[in-house]
């Protein structure tokens, strides 16, 4: 996978880089997102924000490569995603996803659902179990491990799918409203817990949403409306 | 937390779904198997007749429904008899009688004394019967001790009161649960005089068995030869039809199950399709998803096999308390019928999940998560 994340001379320091992003619904013609150009560097915490339905999450599905552009480019890294054979292992090693609705299995522990997305367990590392516990520890809810989605609030959901997100340790984490259900306890716990990461381990963040006092810890807020970026 | 685990998981929380496609695959499984140990179990009573001896091979009459049906005459016995080759032709006469509540298909064999021994028929007690005598019979022990007589008794058969003479065993079970009689004795009673059932041959020494087999059956076009247990059964036509209804069964079962495990598997997968997306959008590949899937149906099929198996068992041994087929099955739970069963269930399963796993995995993530 190695050539695979060379990075070129335009792209040299870039975690993201799309351009002329378009993405065009084919039912009912919405253009959710209308030739995006955007760039973030390695370790950078950026906020994007804008009214509903101006294309947030659609933006950050196409940087997951859950979805394929109607047209333009995304660089991760340095690689192209519409060139990449291995979409699965990108999603699995390279990429987090906190989702905005719907994220764990319902049959599934808080402790299985992070589980459930990590990747072989290499030798000498620890469990699978050790770190998930870690990770649900890291978002205060190891009380919470052995519940299912039904028995938690839709806060502790949320951190739940945060913990999941971290399971494979991504260079890039895409966090959409992350804090959009939380009380405000809890939106300074997560927002602790995201700038701690970015601090200690590099990650690079682009995260989603609404409130003005979360985006304010971020490096760099993005407006966004009617699926274009608004100059700074 | 492993595939597997999860296959556990997954078939666990939606029980009744769970059971309920086992018990689909555990009936298929029964019918399968019922159906084969029956087959087997007739096949191998039929079988017995031919183990009473030490004979090359066995003539019938072509076509019989049952071979026990069979009727060859007398010249034909002569002809057979010097036919170049054949050592010994010893004709033998087998019918049935109903005895009694409990033995409705008691068989009873005519053969003359002389015949006895090589025929693999020992004299545990009492003495042989002599070649032409009327009310003298010998009883295989097995039916002696089921009717309680003894060496002297009287056992009251074909209309007439008959002493026991002696008690015999022979070398297969079919022998020791029947009565032997003088040939003509029993001939006269079934007012058949000269017919035999049966054509017992032996070669000459050095002769080719299937040389005098083919010579005998080009001559004889009415007779067929019969070497092995499997053409035994192919002589029979009753088994035929029921081993045909085995096989027919097997594939209908199959089918039916397949088609039933296949719609639930869709319609369960329809109500799952977020969860794959999820699953996708986490970093499973396709091929994990389609694992996840069929690993669940897989496990299905071990579980219906063993339930189906002991409802197999359970089945075929109140048919062979059936007094129509009372001594008639004798229940063969054979290795290869559980396999038959166990090949059956894992045939369903893999039709039945394929389709629907490989199409749960080839959606596009978002796809499927937007699904609702
Ligand atoms: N699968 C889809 N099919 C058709 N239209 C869609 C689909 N997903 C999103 N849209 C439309 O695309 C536009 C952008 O949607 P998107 O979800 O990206 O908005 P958003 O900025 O995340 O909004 P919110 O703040 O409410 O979450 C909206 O008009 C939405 O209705
Ligand atoms: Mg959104």
């Amino acid at each position: 996978m190695a050539e695979a994340y060379q990075v070129d001379e335009r792209g040299a320091g870039l975690a993201v880089e799309v351009v002329g992003l378009t993405k065009v619904y084919s039912d009912g013609n919405v253009r959710a997102l209308d030739g995006v150009d955007l760039q973030v560097a390695e370790r950078e915490f950026v906020a994007v924000t804008g009214p509903s339905g101006c294309g947030k999450s659609t933006l950050l599905h196409l940087l997951a490569a859950l979805d394929t552009p109607t047209s333009g480019t995304v660089r991760i890294f340095g690689a192209d995603l519409g060139r990449m054979k291995n979409l699965a292992k990108y999603r699995r090693e390279e990429v987090g996803l906190v989702f905005q609705f719907h994220n764990l299995l319902p049959q599934l522990t808080s402790l299985e659902n992070v589980e459930i997305a990590m990747v072989r367990h290499e030798h000498g590392a620890p469990s699978h179990k050790e770190k998930a516990a870690q990770l649900l520890e890291l978002v205060e809810l190891a009380h919470a491990a052995d519940r299912k989605p039904a028995q938690l609030s839709g806060g502790e959901r949320q951190r739940v799918a945060i913990a999941r997100a971290l399971a494979n340790d991504p260079r890039l984490l895409l966090a959409d409203e992350p804090t959009g259900s939380l009380d405000s306890a809890s939106v300074k716990v997560v927002v602790a817990l995201l700038t701690r990461l970015r601090e200690q381990t590099g990650t690079t963040i682009v995260m989603v949403t609404h409130d003005d006092s979360v985006a304010a810890v971020t490096d760099r807020v993005i407006h966004m409306r009617d699926g274009r970026i608004l100059d700074a | 937390m492993s595939t597997l685990a999860l296959v556990a998981r997954n078939l666990w929380g939606k029980k009744s779904r769970s059971i309920g496609l086992a018990l689909a695959i555990a009936f298929a499984v029964m019918t399968v198997v019922a159906l084969t140990v029956v087959g087997s179990g007739l096949e191998s009573s039929a079988t017995a007749v031919m183990h009473i001896g030490e004979a090359n091979f066995v003539l019938s009459q072509k076509g019989v429904s049952d071979i026990l049906n069979s009727t060859i005459d007398k010249p034909t016995l002569k002809k057979i008899d010097s036919t170049p080759g054949v050592a010994s032709a010893v004709g033998v006469l087998v019918e049935t009688e109903k005895i009694n509540a409990a033995n409705p298909v008691f068989i009873e064999v005519g053969i003359a004394p002389s015949d006895l021994a090589p025929f693999g028929v020992k004299i545990l007690a009492g003495h042989s019967y002599s070649a032409d005598a009327t009310n003298q019979v010998m009883l295989g022990y097995t039916a002696a001790q089921n009717f309680g007589l003894h060496v002297g008794d009287k056992f009251r058969a074909n209309g007439a009161v008959n002493t026991v003479t002696g008690i015999v065993s022979t070398s297969s079970s079919f022998g020791n649960d029947a009565a032997f009689f003088p040939l003509p004795a029993l001939q006269g009673y079934n007012r058949v005089p000269g017919i035999v059932t049966l054509i017992f041959v032996k070669v000459d020494h050095g002769v080719p068995v299937s040389k005098v087999m083919h010579r005998i059956t080009y001559a004889q076009p009415e007779l067929m030869a019969l070497r092995t247990a499997a053409q035994f059964g192919q002589a029979d036509l009753t088994l035929v039809f029921v081993k045909a209804a085995a096989t027919g069964s097997a594939i209908l079962a199959v089918v039916i199950g397949a088609i039933i495990i296949g719609n639930t598997m869709l319609l369960s997968l329809f109500e799952r399709t977020r969860e794959f997306g999820m699953l996708l959008s986490v970093g499973w590949s396709r091929k994990r998803i389609v694992g996840l899937i069929m690993g669940e149906g897989f496990f299905l099929a071990i579980v219906g096999t063993a339930a189906g198996l002991a409802l197999a068992v359970i089945v075929v041994l109140l048919l062979t308390q059936l007094p129509q087929l009372l001594g008639v099955l004798h229940a063969h739970f054979t290795a290869s019928a559980f396999i038959t069963g166990f090949a059956t269930a894992l045939a369903m399963t893999f039709l039945g999940t394929l389709y629907p796993a490989v199409r749960a995995a080839m959606r596009s993530p978002m796809d499927a998560l937007g699904h609702e």
